[in-house]
């Protein structure tokens, strides 16, 4: 299937302009903390004034940030198509998302405790159910094919894209925008720390040993992808996959590691056996996310378009890895974005450029 | 073209209505309604509901009641398909729908962390470790895809549709499919909220019902490739034929009032199955028993398969279990084509003038070969699936 738009919004701004900028300037201190109980703690926040959109967020009034941040995402991915004629009684949503709503979760229970199980909010409620945000996005945008969240925390949106590409050719749908979503509130933030500990600079150090400090993210990301490759194509998603820790990885020439903190000891990324020309791990510019896969699935595919290499922006700590350590402009024709996850067990999803003579895998 | 490649060659369930599949069919032949006040947690709200009164031993989990629930369920089908303790040997999947296992929403937790800025993580680590799909799949060794589906009340049903879909692309030969769901006092308050639900016993499509009584459960389905069942020396009398999924792209609580998604979902399984709507013998519908559900979807029904559908609703005898309703639903659907026979719509008694169609009021004998099962969500999500019986030989 092929990538033929993309839609994102982090903690740097919104769209692949600034996802590009992002990836040119480097790291960069978050600028948001959360508060929790007397104690701050940096995170990798959307700012307020990105998820200002009044088009896009028409009639979303009682929405919360996460089904905004979704919408935008999703609306986004589709504009970049510059498709002007889909069917969207024939294009499906998938969204993928860790921990859901929890912030309008933590809000309906204060209602409880704060005012008794019958005077609770309904919008609250139904705000908190998972597939809100997709809800929101099916409205939004008019698209009426299968509507689907899914969740399988460290792998859910590689679960999502492996699933976008049955629909494709089952034919299902002929359009899939397929994408991913988490939010980071006060509750997170207290359970990040005291989990897997927050680094008090804000700076993510992958691969570093023996454990690497979270900086909890949000934001969300979505593709529209299709069989066909009408447009101009980011990349053609080649493959995802399921496997272990020793399994041979695919000969890519750049290896994007989702290392972000997130699994206590990043030693499987370390370790990994893939004979990769070279690796890199771009979690540092939105945070430790568990769909972080769907932000570095992003930066792959913004690269193969751009044929460009990007540095890792936190090289450091990164012993036995040939990890990229300056920007430049090379050819890149595979890429592959590898996630492990607690027990050692990975997901991979493998990106290759689109050549116009190439011909689309199933 | 029919399409009967995927066979059905286990089921399994729990509710109120029974601890099995066997328990289930013998309560809808009785008529039984186990309903009543909740015990499972405090609550100064008065609506009944339909808990279930046992969980066999082996398979409870401590703070993990949905899970507890789906492993009784999925414990059944594999032993019906003659799977059990082989999981590893084969390329199994798990897709499995939910809504409470999902979500941290521990009430505890969140009063001491807002209490006193400090809460144990033990609920925040049952939360991590009880992904339903990882669960399931871990504890039966099953090394194919896993995913858990989360789309409010159609969970279980959209759950059986992934997972048809990673058979017919070759992902898997076997795929555990259906949802799971424990009554929990967070979505007991929402829907309360919500104003659907009934402080009487649910009455599904019936001239004066008011409301849903919620529900807890697991249902679930084995599917196999017909390949692979043949490998192994598998037999089944029944197969998914189709499955069909669609947004109304309408509202995010209220289905759109002529249902237009949910026929363009059934018409979609209709297609896959490569059957016609007279081919149809039976429908299990959604059949909350609100006003507005009931409404939609006997619209729906009667779009499709015209105002002489034989239909009804087993949310009568489990209440609505939210993600495991449509893994519940399927399975009782599918009993119903292998019994020849399917039970009255509890709670129905009077026809309600503005929904062209009528549920059963009485057991009825089933003479054809197919069955859909229907779902809708919160959200304005839909999904519909087709479930086949062979020939008799």
């Amino acid at each position: 299937m092929k990538v033929l738009g993309m839609g994102i919004i982090f903690n740097r701004g919104r769209g692949g302009s600034a996802l590009r900028d992002a990836l040119r300037q480097g790291w960069q201190p978050p600028l948001s903390e959360v508060q929790e109980k007397g104690r701050s703690h940096p995170v990798y926040q959307v700012p307020t004034d990105v998820l200002q959109d009044r088009a896009v967020l028409k009639g979303m009034r009682r929405a919360d940030r996460l089904s905004k941040m979704a919408v935008i995402a999703a609306s986004d991915a589709l504009a970049d198509s510059e498709l002007t004629e889909i069917d969207r009684r024939r294009t499906g949503v998938i969204v993928a998302t860790g921990c859901g709503a929890h912030v309008t979760t933590f809000d309906f229970l204060d209602g409880i405790l704060d005012f008794g199980e019958a005077a609770v909010s309904p919008t609250a409620f139904s705000n908190s159910v998972h597939n809100a945000a997709a809800s929101y996005i099916s409205s939004a945008l008019g698209v009426q094919g299968p509507t689907l969240t899914v969740t399988q925390f460290l792998f859910s949106f590689q679960g999502a894209l492996q699933l976008a590409g049955a629909w494709l050719r089952e034919g299902s749908a002929d359009h899939v925008l397929v994408g991913a979503v988490d939010q980071c509130g006060e509750v997170m933030a207290y359970i990040a720390n005291a989990k897997l500990g927050i680094a008090r600079d804000g700076k993510i150090r992958p691969f570093a040993s023996p454990s690497t400090q979270a900086v909890p993210g949000e934001g969300a990301v979505f593709f529209l992808v299709s069989r066909n490759g009408d447009g101009r194509p980011y990349c053609e998603v080649k493959d995802v996959r399921f496997g272990v820790r020793g399994e041979v990885l695919v000969p890519a020439e750049l290896t994007i590691f989702d290392a972000d903190g997130m699994v206590p000891d990043e030693l499987s990324y370390a370790s990994h056996d893939a004979p990769a020309a070279a690796v890199a791990a771009y979690s540092p510019l939105w945070g430790s996310m568990m769909i972080g896969s769907a932000f570095s699935c992003a930066a792959g595919a913004l690269m193969l378009r751009d044929q460009v290499r990007y540095a890792s922006p936190v090289p450091a700590g990164s012993d036995g890895l040939n990890v990229l350590s300056e920007t430049f402009d090379y050819s890149v024709e595979l890429i592959q974005c590898v996630r492990y996850n607690c027990s050692a067990e990975n997901a991979v999803i493998l990106l290759q450029k689109c050549t116009a003579d190439r011909p689309v895998s199933p | 073209m029919m399409n009967d490649s995927i066979l059905i060659t286990g089921l399994g369930s729990i509710s109120a209505a029974g601890t099995t599949v066997s328990e289930s069919v013998l309560s809808f032949k009785n008529g039984n309604r186990i309903c009543g006040p909740v015990t499972l947690f405090d609550t100064s709200l008065k609506y009944p509901v339909f808990e279930v009164r046992h969980i066999p031993s082996q398979f409870h989990r401590e703070g993990l009641r949905t899970i507890s629930l789906a492993l009784t369920a999925v414990d059944e089908a594999l032993a019906q398909s003659g799977l059990l303790g082989t999981v590893q040997e084969f390329r199994v999947g798990v897709c499995l729908g939910t809504t409470v296992a999902s979500q941290l929403n521990d009430l505890e937790f969140y009063r001491a962390y807002r209490t006193s800025g400090s809460a144990s993580l033990e609920p925040v680590d049952r939360y991590l470790k009880g992904n339903l799909a990882e669960y399931v799949a871990k504890n039966i060794g099953a090394r194919g895809p896993r995913l858990t589906v989360v789309n409010a009340c159609s969970s279980g049903t959209d759950a059986i549709g992934v997972a048809l879909s990673w058979l017919r692309n070759g992902i898997c030969d076997i795929a555990i499919a259906g949802g799971a769901d424990e009554l929990s006092r967070i979505p007991y308050c929402g829907f309360g909220s919500l104003g659907i639900m009934s402080v009487e016993l649910c009455s599904p499509f019936d001239r004066d019902r008011k409301g849903l009584n919620l529900g807890e459960g697991a249902g679930v389905v084995v599917l196999e490739t017909r390949e692979s069942a043949r490998k192994r020396g598998a037999t089944a009398d029944l197969f998914l034929a189709g499955f069909g999924a669609s947004a109304d792209a309408y509202h995010l609580t209220a289905p759109h009032p002529e249902g237009v998604g949910l026929v363009a979902a059934i018409r979609k399984a209709l297609a896959q199955a490569g059957i016609e709507p007279g081919d149809v013998a039976f429908v299990n519908a959604h059949g909350t028993a609100t006003p507005e559900n009931d409404l939609a979807e006997g619209k729906a029904l009667a779009n499709v398969f015209g105002n002489n559908v034989v239909m009804l609703s087993t949310k009568g005898y489990t209440g609505h279990t939210l993600g495991a309703a449509g893994g519940l639903e399927a399975v009782f659907a599918a009993l119903g084509l292998r019994e020849r026979w399917v039970p009255k719509c509890a709670g129905f008694r009077d026809k309600d003038p503005v929904i062209p169609i009528a549920p059963t009021d009485r057991e009825t004998k089933i003479a054809g070969r197919y069955a859909v099962s229907t779902s809708l969500a919160f959200g304005g999500n839909n999904a519909a699936i087709v479930i086949g019986r062979g020939v008799d030989q």
